[in-house]
């Protein structure tokens, strides 16, 4: 296709700061490379939290090292031994894809249909959604409920980290800068379980989520954890069946640590927890 | 800089491009494809919604670097040989084009979400263009041109986004 009669002539503005872009075929060559370049080296996969970041000037890497050029690193599996199993670069809208997903572990659809839009779920990844360790994140919840592990893999070895260990602070977590999160597996003892998400947003149309509850009844327990009121996602102790609603919510209310911003009050953070907590109880079937 | 090659609505383009260059200035600055827009830059607006290999996404948050080896379709594809695809023809008989800055994006959406789906209900159009903001129309008249565009071809309404 030829220029249009009058388009401007290309100019280079640069709008993102200058990096190399690295994509290594084989994760041993990317180890290797973080090994020697982690602390000015950004992974990326979707890009969207990333590309979003250096744009406003909250990151300044040297290297951006595409984590989707190292093969088997997409795949979603599940076996009844471990559990299911979500690669670094499995995107959002692929775990909504999933039948595994969605017929086993449906609180994880649920709320991955609440994240971001059709558009941004093709690249983003559930795996990035938890390395960017937002106190918002849609995916980190429902994780949280079904009890989930994190893989990192570095020259140095692998480790396996409990979900809520790895998420550390706001947008911080135990990732060392020459590790790379690989993938999650959520365990089996949930599996089955009924669950719903529940997100608050300023408008109908996709946002940030100013508060959110992620409640599951896996029998006879039930499981709750709460986005957007603490610095992390917060895992309430399990509850037993028949715990009444309230228990629940003095529960949570002790647990978070709301704060008023720019989205929201911490005193309606407070109080939506406390009613999206009754709706939740009644309307995920024991 | 590094040389990359991208189909873009079946025409091979070979360039050497900064790496730190998103997909979007790529297009719009680089090979002068204007049509897609830069909204927020944020992916939040779909301003810049194209389909790579398939898939809808905004390319200001896709690096250049990505596309290499990829196909893409634009805007600029849409009107194949001069003639309206049906989805903007539709676009233009619902008079769902305002100022028309979000409407490349819209289009793209809409073509994407009529492959998946040739005849989705009022509810999916609203889902399937969840990512494109617009701030004129109100989007009444957005969402009946996508319907109609998926019933003026009935079932094969997917077949004919397939030219659009």
């Amino acid at each position: 296709m030829t220029r249009l009669r009058g388009a401007p002539e290309p100019k280079a503005v640069p709008l993102l700061h200058e990096f190399s872009y690295v994509a290594h075929r084989s994760l041993d060559e990317l180890l290797s490379f973080l090994a020697h370049h982690g602390d000015e080296t950004q992974v990326f996969s979707g890009g969207t939290d990333l590309f979003v970041n250096i744009r406003a000037g909250l990151a300044a890497p040297r290297y951006v090292a595409d984590l989707k050029s190292v093969s088997d690193l997409h795949e979603i599996a599940f076996n009844e031994r471990e559990g299911l199993s979500i690669g670094a670069c499995a995107t959002v809208n692929e775990l909504i894809a999933n039948d595994t997903v969605r017929d086993r572990y449906a609180v994880l659809r649920t709320a991955a249909e609440q994240l971001a839009t059709f558009q941004l779920r093709n690249r983003a990844t559930v795996v990035g959604n938890i390395v960017t360790a937002s106190p918002c994140g849609d995916m980190t919840s429902p994780l949280l409920c079904l009890g989930t592990d994190v893989v990192l893999v570095s020259v140095r070895g692998e480790r396996r980290v409990p979900l809520g260990e790895f998420i550390t602070g706001v947008k911080t977590t135990q990732i060392a800068t020459d590790e790379i999160v690989t993938r999650v597996i959520v365990g089996t003892g949930r599996i089955d379980a009924a669950g719903g998400y529940r997100k608050l947003k300023r408008i109908k149309g996709h946002d940030l989520g100013v508060v959110a509850v992620a409640l599951i009844k896996s029998m006879p327990a039930v499981r709750v954890a709460i986005s957007s009121a603490a610095p992390t996602p917060v895992l309430l102790p399990e509850f037993g069946a028949d715990a009444p609603v309230a228990e629940i919510q003095a529960s949570a209310q002790a647990a978070i640590s709301p704060i008023d911003d720019v989205r929201c009050t911490a005193e309606y953070r407070r109080f939506m927890v406390d009613v999206y907590i009754r709706r939740l109880m009644e309307e995920v079937p024991a | 800089m590094r040389h990359i090659t991208v189909t873009i609505n079946g025409e091979r383009y070979e360039r050497d491009v900064a790496e730190h260059r998103t997909l979007l200035h790529f297009l719009r600055d680089d090979l002068g494809l204007t049509g897609t827009k830069e909204g927020c830059g944020a992916g939040e607006c779909g301003a810049c919604t194209i389909i790579m290999d398939g898939r809808a996404v905004n390319s200001c948050l896709v690096l250049a670097m990505e596309a290499d080896g990829a196909a893409l379709e634009t805007i600029e594809g849409a009107a194949a040989g001069g003639e309206l695809s049906v989805i903007q023809q539709a676009f233009h008989d619902h008079h769902a084009v305002q100022c028309g800055y979000c409407t490349p994006g819209m289009v793209m959406s809409a073509t994407d979400l009529l492959r998946r789906n040739p005849n989705p209900s009022r509810e999916e159009i609203i889902d399937g263009i969840e990512g494109n903001f617009c701030r004129c129309t109100g989007y009444q008249q957005i969402i009946e041109a996508i319907e109609a565009a998926a019933g003026a071809t009935g079932t094969a309404a997917g077949k004919e986004a397939d030219h659009a």
